[in-house]
């Protein structure tokens, strides 16, 4: 065989052989997205104030009283969201207690006829308006006793929204 | 010389043209859509619409092919604000029918080796979870899934 043709059929295993063990690599990509709404935003408004109460006489705070606590919400519009309180069972003078129960709303307007429920820990439904505000009411009423000691009594209401 | 000449477009002939042989292909994002601060979104790997998926086609039947991901544990949104991504054991799939329906679950952040259908094709799917945080900034985020492919 001329020396030309061994060197190429040399060539020509190699290749061969290539062709029977060799490997490809390849890589794509695809991208990965996300659109992150609007974080919620609460800001107390104004504090629920009883006001003076006496002894042994039931004191109440409505909804729509201007001694109603309030809350504003902010977030991505239209979202649903759920609120949650931690409410005292008790107003606080030192030891000295005062009992309270506790009303809510929430409306899409700044106006306290909206949907009403009981603040609790449990997760309460709401909508934000189709501009992303949210209004939340709060009042209740203290039961003071025929006994109970005079003084300024407080307490704490702390609402938390979640988006669904 | 006339054998030389032949001989060297047989070589020609016979030299694998590998990488025209083979092919992965991205054909769909994996999308969260939208996202709520605070609500972590998570996308199947069987999520028809939203789920990312890579088509591959081999050199033959019956091929394996060795599948490795390059995962961001990040995407960028807004003014270089970042929200988490993870992915777990199960949020890859393989599928020699190349249908979201069918596939053999397998974990993507470890090197994955199936083999191609009858026909040389298979798909990857890929689902994941995003971590926004409760006071994550609004906007849209962005990141990029690299896989690579092997074919034996």
């Amino acid at each position: 065989m001329h020396t030309a043709t061994k060197v190429t059929v040399l060539a020509l295993a190699l290749v061969a052989a290539g062709a029977v063990t060799g490997q490809a690599q390849n890589n794509a990509t695809v991208n990965v997205t996300a659109a992150v709404q609007q974080p919620v935003v609460v800001v107390k408004t104004r504090d629920l104030d009883f006001g003076l109460v006496f002894p042994g006489v039931n004191k109440q705070i409505t909804l729509g009283s201007a001694s109603a606590g309030t809350f504003a919400v902010t977030g991505q519009a239209s979202a649903s969201v759920n609120l949650s309180f931690v409410v005292p069972g008790n107003l606080n003078l030192g030891p000295t207690l005062l009992p309270v129960t506790w009303d809510g709303s929430w409306n899409t307007a700044n106006a306290a006829g909206g949907t009403t429920f009981t603040p609790s820990a449990a997760l309460t439904p709401a909508t934000l308006s189709g501009t992303g505000g949210l209004f939340v009411f709060v009042g209740g009423t203290v039961a003071p006793i025929v006994s109970q000691a005079p003084g300024n009594y407080t307490g704490t209401v702390t609402m938390t929204v979640t988006y669904q | 010389m006339r054998t030389c000449l032949t001989i060297c477009s047989l070589v020609i002939a016979l030299a694998p043209p590998v990488a025209a042989q083979t092919s992965v292909t991205g054909v769909r994002p994996l999308v969260f859509g939208i996202v709520f601060p605070g609500v972590p979104r998570a996308v199947p790997r069987t999520d028809a619409a939203n789920s990312g998926q890579f088509d591959l086609r081999g050199r033959g039947g019956g091929r394996q092919v060795l599948l490795t991901f390059t995962l961001p544990t990040l995407m960028t949104g807004p003014a270089g604000a970042t929200m988490p991504l993870a992915f777990g054991g199960n949020d890859a799939g393989f599928s020699v029918s190349q249908s979201v329906n069918n596939q053999v679950a397998f974990d993507p952040r470890a090197p994955y080796r199936p083999t191609l259908s009858n026909n040389g094709r298979g798909s990857v799917f890929l689902g994941g979870t995003a971590n926004p945080s409760v006071g994550q900034r609004a906007g849209n985020y962005t990141g990029t899934i690299t896989l690579t492919v092997v074919f034996f």
